[in-house]
């Protein structure tokens, strides 16, 4: 009897070895992102998707996410305050505050994954590779965010205008708007000819360049680096803006106005000209104009970088650093199967999940097995990444929000921004406050361009000056 | 004093009839000191009232847990924070670099302005709001209107500060739209640098002076009607009871809210600016709150919000205790 027990015991004790040997083998990871929750159930099936993907290819992982509040803001605190009492997943996607952990050793150089990625090298855009080479941890593979102008192509047909190629034309095409009665509420001169959302970022992607503001920092008459925000070429640009404003052409509540109160503006004719910030933005646009003028076929038409006096292109891009994007800790026993995780995501089939869903959701095959999407690709998003090496199926971008794409490969220049030390947080602070506050001032008339002397001389004491001799250190000749 | 005797009234020694205030702290002295267990009672104290300990219980852990033990936590103003330990000792540094920042002062003058406003034009409005919600004889009448009154109070900033951007849009707000019908200019009250603070100051009062009201309105009823009596008895009309009964009868609420109103002078409501807060006004109230949380915060420079968060702890206490020995010099109240 005693005997019998002792048999079965351990007959019981060997087979549960036998299960639980597969599940010793699996690796956990941890992962922590603002756009994967495991109470969103699309991103808990692309998750799913993810494993089982990677598991046919031999790679065993359990992704375990870490549901943090959504909202920038409130992630980026979530996430520094976890990290901070010293819980570190070994995955983690930072929109922020990456610097302080970068500079404490927690986040892992990638250059030597990268190097002998299967897949991420491939997928790098230009500027991925300038940002790493800067700041080696953290991995953000998206095309560079250029905001650019759209109209609704009905619109640009009425006035008889052709797209606008000149600062001049565009301030043309802003007059025409407001002087003509396009939304046909019987009054002509009540529509903005542009109008924006918290600062003029947006309206710099295009006008830089046009007047000169080739970088973050230029050369000065005397040979030496200042801060563009300080030269004559800025000076002419927010002249141009301000001149915009006054006239009514450009909408004086940019300053308060949110994003979606500028996009409410544009759908229902108050503004006729908008910048979306990507491609993928432009055709949302594209989408929500239609649904409020249900009936209208209407399609926005992209409107070209202008030249002016200083000059054509988009706006340089800071290759300093990716400002958000995919780290993995240094402190995690899994490096090598985290960055797989990273890798695959780079690949076609990781590519395949996370741009286009899933099949008999987001899209189906007709008899030819061509790709077809339906509605719900259009709340669909991807997680990860943008490869630049990536070919979707059937387009997924409309033409006009493809030309964008095509403008921002084809405009590509770096800046010579660079990662400021800690040392210099209060200054970088308060430079900034002083510019974007005495740019409004400006722009809303609350201060005229005969004060941008003391604008200049307020700047430099807050800090710029200090600023700008370090930059001449960076820099060099 | 000898305890008063059942149906009498105690006089004391200068004529004057103690307030129940009085009596009551006299007899809670005498009875605390009866009453102070010593530590063979304490236990079967303990066993006798222990539902009354048990239900303060989760109170009291929670203030150990989320307000005493961080006090500890504060020494990170006077660290290096590491996420792999040990924090380094950096003494004052953080301290310097908050004092050291070319607009840190500018800040200050900012807290300091609006908080001032807030304190001398948001802080007596409740109070004449309680005032005049006990006038109102109709009791219906009354719970609708506080109702009504005590509703902004759960909306979110968020809600608030869209609510002001619209009614005070130069295009097409309200505000502007009967001014210019009153033949007034226009003007972009958000993004006037000379409005701002006003805007803060009124959207605070319309927030919450309704929600605030509650307290006073709680005082009021707390008066004992028989002075009231006594005061029309004596003739008083309804403005004289109000100055000689009901608004003395609230002074220890006015005092007590005052000061602690005042530990929480440098902190001017942070959801409040940062909702209102653009690029023109931005340099007008930019306040300690914002500034710790753009520098701080977000850049996960702790230490620095840290130093900050025990800079304005330690203005706190002292405007405090500085308040509360003024109010106990003027009206023989403060907090303790």
């Amino acid at each position: 009897m005693t005997l019998k027990k002792l048999l079965l015991a351990t007959t019981a004790i060997a087979m549960l070895a036998g299960l639980a040997a597969p599940a010793m083998a699996q690796t956990t990871l941890r992962l922590v992102s603002k756009d994967l929750l495991s109470t969103n159930p699309d991103d808990m099936k692309e998750i799913e998707a993810i494993e089982a993907a990677l598991k046919a290819q031999g790679v065993d992982v359990d992704i375990q996410t870490v549901d943090l509040p959504g909202g920038t803001s409130a992630y980026v605190e979530a996430l520094g305050i976890m990290l901070l009492s010293g819980d570190i997943p070994d995955i983690m996607y930072f929109q922020g505050g990456d610097q302080k952990m970068a500079d404490q050793g927690i986040l892992e150089d990638l250059t030597p994954y990268i190097e002998a990625s299967a897949n991420v090298k491939a997928a790098l855009w230009p500027h991925n590779v300038d940002r790493l080479a800067n700041y080696p941890y953290l991995l953000y593979i998206y095309p560079p965010r250029a905001p650019q102008p759209v109209i609704r192509q009905d619109w640009l047909e009425k006035l008889g205008l052709e797209a606008p190629k000149t600062v001049e034309e565009y301030e043309a095409l802003f007059q025409a708007i407001h002087d003509a009665d396009l939304d046909g509420d019987g009054t002509a001169g009540n529509t903005l000819g542009l109008t924006g959302f918290g600062n003029t970022g947006e309206l710099d992607s295009i006008f830089n360049q046009a007047f000169g503001v080739t970088g973050t920092w230029m050369k000065n008459a005397d040979g030496q680096w200042v801060n563009a925000r300080v030269t004559d070429a800025e000076k002419a640009k927010i002249e141009f803006y301000a001149r915009l404003a006054e006239k009514g052409l450009f909408d004086k509540e940019y300053v308060t106005n949110t994003f979606d109160v500028k996009e409410d503006k544009f759908y229902t004719g108050k503004a006729g000209v908008v910048f979306g910030s990507s491609p993928e933005v432009i055709d949302i646009y594209a989408g929500k104009m239609r649904q409020a003028h249900p009936g209208e076929d209407i399609f926005l038409t992209l409107l070209p970088i202008p030249s002016g006096p200083g000059g054509r292109g988009l706006a340089a891009v800071d290759v300093s650093k990716e400002s958000r994007g995919w780290a993995i800790s240094s402190l995690s026993e899994h490096k090598e199967e985290a960055f797989k995780v990273l890798d695959f995501m780079a690949s076609k089939e990781g590519q395949d999940i996370d741009r286009l869903g899933f099949e008999g959701t987001q899209y189906t095959r007709n008899d030819s097995g061509q790709v077809v999407f339906n509605d719900a690709i259009s709340t669909w998003y991807a997680r990860f990444f943008n490869a630049a090496n990536w070919t979707p199926p059937t387009p997924l971008l409309s033409p006009t929000a493809q030309e964008a794409l095509d403008t921002i490969k084809a405009n590509f220049v770096a800046d010579n921004a660079f990662v400021w030390p800690a040392e210099f947080a209060a200054d970088v602070d308060a430079t900034e406050q002083v510019y974007r506050s005495w740019v409004a001032k400006f722009i809303t008339g609350e201060a005229g361009l005969d004060q941008w002397d003391a604008f200049v001389a307020e700047y430099n004491a807050a800090g710029g000056e200090r600023m700008a001799e370090h930059a001449r250190t960076v820099l060099g000749e | 004093m000898a305890e008063p005797i059942e149906g009498r009234v105690a006089v004391s020694s200068n004529g004057n009839v103690p307030t129940r205030d009085t009596h009551a702290r006299n007899v809670g002295r005498e009875s605390v000191s009866r009453l102070l267990p010593s530590s063979a009672t304490l236990r079967a104290q303990v066993r006798q009232w222990w539902p009354y300990y048990a239900m303060m219980a989760p109170g009291l852990i929670f203030f150990i847990i989320w307000h005493y033990v961080p006090i500890w936590e504060a020494k990170m103003a006077f660290e290096q924070v590491r996420i792999i330990p040990p924090n380094i000792w950096v003494g004052l540094k953080n301290f310097q670099v908050l004092f050291s920042s070319p607009i840190f002062y500018q800040v200050l003058a900012n807290t300091l302005i609006i908080s001032g406003m807030k304190i001398l034009f948001v802080f007596p409005v409740p109070i004449i709001v309680a005032l005049l919600l006990n006038e109102i004889r109709s009791g219906k009448l009354r719970g609708t209107l506080q109702s009504a009154i005590y509703l902004p109070h759960f909306l979110s900033w968020v809600v608030i500060s869209g609510v002001f951007i619209a009614l005070l849009s130069p295009t097409d707000g309200a505000v502007n739209q009967i001014q210019t019908a009153l033949g007034f200019q226009p003007v972009s009250y958000m993004t006037n640098t000379g409005t701002i603070r006003w805007v803060l100051v009124i959207s605070e009062i319309w927030r919450s002076a309704g929600w605030d009201s509650l307290l006073y309105l709680a005082a009021i009823f707390a008066i004992d009607p028989q002075l009231y009596e006594a005061a029309e008895m004596d003739g008083a009309n309804r403005w004289q009871k109000i100055w000689h009964v009901t608004i003395p009868g609230i002074v220890p609420t006015i005092a007590t809210l005052f000061i602690l109103n005042m530990g929480m002078f440098l902190s001017a409501d942070l959801n409040q600016v940062i909702n209102m807060q653009n690029d023109v006004n931005a340099s007008t109230i930019d306040i300690l709150d914002t500034y710790v949380y753009r520098l701080g915060l977000s850049t996960g420079e702790y230490a620095l919000a840290t130093a900050a968060g025990l800079f304005k702890a330690v203005i706190g206490m002292i405007l405090v205790v500085t308040s509360h020995l003024v109010s106990k010099r003027l009206t023989g109240k403060g907090v303790w």
